[in-house]
């Protein structure tokens, strides 16, 4: 495993966090629902995924190493829900409550071939004949469609048949990925069994610099971690930086989580959430679940923000990351702006702020996908489509596309690209000989513009 | 669960299931999806496997995406167990609730005593792993995953009707 040095993160270890924790901010003024807050006299702090856990745990036994959970919602695509059926069916199982399943068909949105056509038509028929109410036809990545839907409640527990459903922990959710097994299990009992995580906190501090984001950010933290440094626990995410990150940056670092090997990936809710739920239901409906004070956790990492310039990730590891201003020039065929981990609004916006009265270079194909139909009208809106699509870049319909090497942009050989999806492991993309760098959709952008990833991108750095 | 034999084959840290399986091999046709184990990697890696055969790997074993056709794969190609320094999580819950042991080195030092195409056998009751110079220990599975094993599968816990 690659662990590269960090150059502007500090990290503590929990023994030394004492002397360095800085106050967390009182949240009490928010006067939110705290019901499952509270703790009881004598036991020990807990952390967030705890109290989750705790709450939905449907079994006697609380010294087991695995406990039996109740899930909130289960979430399932068209390539791994299409697994199941045959089993699901010869069992002569039904679903336990069709209300709390959300379906999309997002890897095959529409299908490339006849093959995939075959499988798409088998899934929704399957959600067709179950009278699935949450089927959803051609509206974006299911991780997306997901925060965007009612059922995704903060302080629930969800499950989902992909690993990166542990992106709904941006907005203090549970989430955590499994397989189409696991999944059929859920499905017809309403429940799964769950190992109690350990948990690492990591909390930010500073002001995140203009030209970065999410994306640099969790990019940073798989420098630190490396891609198991956080294998079978959870991810507990502090904002306590002076910038604040927005919800979209939100959703780009706990999507990412999965990377580090992370169970759950959940920010502890603030104003930020509960501006994201007001927004979205018109009230807030879930519980918003804190750690308490004195939770104990495996780690605490503090991360700096303030120094936090671009970050790239090089083949073929998530973990193999650069500062931008340190990698050579490195000219690219393609640039992909897309996938559950970017392609949302704020993203759509800053490519488009990058290419106002530019063009994408004549030897790149820019490749642009929102995560959702919600959000490809919002940047329809904005106006942000029309810029991309004067600069030349191609705007797909809202779908996996290229991220899963599946259509919509696949690499070749000789194709190097840049992109803003989740994984550049080898071959994912398309060609095992294919080279695929990871990076912001501002990043993407100005590469897809200059026609190289260059270390000069935002202009002569300062060291640090 | 009975003993497993056949030969390793060795891998290092971090392999993830793009490599196992890559995702042009996602497909519901059995065979297609037994021809895709290992084919960016080594294409002449899944025609050599013999039933039985054990994949030994590093840390980190099958990180990344949560299809389980790289399990089908595995197990349409007969491999008897994987034995590891750890897994990613998502990948070991999905071969145990398919009847894949998937067993960790009690000690991690002990993956340098293991070399490409030794003859080995694992027993994944008793957490041993047997070669023709002594035994290696595993870690003993858990109380739940035996109990998984023992009923030949998760969806073997599903109560009738």
């Amino acid at each position: 495993m690659r662990r590269a040095q960090p150059t502007t993160a500090k990290t503590v270890t929990s023994g030394e966090r004492d002397a360095t924790r800085p106050q967390i901010r009182d949240q009490a003024e928010l006067a939110l629902p705290s019901a499952t807050n509270r703790k009881k006299s004598g036991e020990a702090g807990r952390t967030l995924s705890d109290k989750v856990i705790e709450a939905h745990a449907c079994d006697e036994d609380d010294t087991a190493l695995y406990r039996r959970v109740n899930v909130d919602a289960v979430l399932g695509h068209d390539a791994t829900t299409a697994l199941l059926i045959d089993d699901f069916e010869r069992r002569g199982l039904s679903i336990w409550d069709r209300d709390r399943v959300l379906l999309a068909n997002d890897h095959f949105s529409p299908p490339a071939t006849a093959e995939r056509a075959d499988i798409s038509n088998r899934f929704l028929a399957f959600a067709r004949e179950r009278e699935i109410p949450n089927l959803m036809l051609d509206r974006g990545i299911c991780h997306q469609l997901l925060v965007e839907h009612q059922l995704c409640q903060a302080g629930g527990l969800v499950v989902g048949a992909d690993s990166h459903t542990i992106m709904a922990g941006g907005i203090g959710v549970c989430a955590t990925g499994m397989g189409a097994t696991d999944i059929l299990f859920t499905l017809a009992t309403g429940t799964t069994w769950l190992r109690r995580p350990e948990t690492i906190a990591v909390r930010f501090h500073g002001a995140l610099p203009p030209g970065s984001g999410g994306r640099d950010v969790v990019l940073a933290l798989l420098a630190i971690l490396g891609e198991s440094g956080a294998q079978y626990r959870s991810l507990e995410f502090h904002d306590e930086s002076t910038s604040r990150l927005c919800q979209d940056d939100r959703f780009a670092i706990a999507n990412m989580a999965v990377e580090i090997g992370a169970k759950f990936g959940v920010f502890v809710p603030d104003e930020v959430t509960v501006d994201y739920y007001r927004k979205r239901d018109g009230e807030l409906l879930g519980t918003l679940v804190r750690p308490d004070q004195d939770a104990v956790y495996e780690r605490v990492i503090d991360l700096d923000l303030s120094e936090l310039d671009p970050r790239v990730a090089k083949p073929w590891s998530p973990a193999n990351v650069v500062p931008l201003r340190e990698l050579e020039p490195t000219p690219i065929t393609t640039a992909f702006l897309g996938s559950c981990a970017s392609g949302r609004l704020s993203d759509l916006r800053d490519a488009a702020a990058e290419l106002t009265d530019r063009k994408v270079h004549p030897d790149v194909r820019f490749v642009v996908i929102p995560a959702s139909v919600e959000v490809f009208k919002q940047a329809l809106r904005a106006g942000y489509v029309e810029t991309l699509t004067e600069a030349g870049a191609i705007v797909n319909h809202s779908s996996c596309g290229a991220c899963g090497g599946i259509d919509k942009g696949v690499l070749g050989a000789d194709d190097v690209c840049v992109s803003t999806s989740n994984r550049n492991f080898r071959g994912r993309m398309g060609h095992w000989d294919s080279r695929t760098y990871l990076a912001s959709a501002r990043t993407v952008a100005r590469a897809a513009a200059r026609g190289v990833l260059a270390p000069d991108l935002y202009g002569e750095r300062r060291n640090g | 669960m009975t003993a497993i034999e056949g030969r390793v084959w060795l891998f290092g840290d971090d392999v993830n299931t793009d490599v196992i399986h890559p995702p042009a091999f996602y497909s519901l046709d059995p065979d297609k999806v037994r021809r895709g184990l290992f084919h960016g990697y080594d294409p002449d890696l899944q025609p050599s496997l013999r039933p039985g055969d054990v994949l030994v790997a590093g840390r980190n074993f099958g990180c990344g995406s949560s299809r389980e056709t790289s399990i089908r794969s595995i197990r349409l190609n007969e491999v008897g167990a994987i034995v590891a320094v750890d897994f990613a999580r998502i990948f070991f819950r999905n071969a145990t609730n398919n009847g894949l042991p998937c067993l960790t080195f009690a000690d991690a030092g002990d993956l340098a005593r293991l070399r490409q195409g030794q003859r080995i056998t694992v027993d994944p009751d008793t957490a041993v792993l047997h070669t023709e110079d002594g035994s290696v220990p595993l870690t003993p599975p858990g109380a739940f995953v035996r109990r998984i094993w023992s009923a030949g599968g998760l969806l073997e816990l599903l109560a009738p009707g």
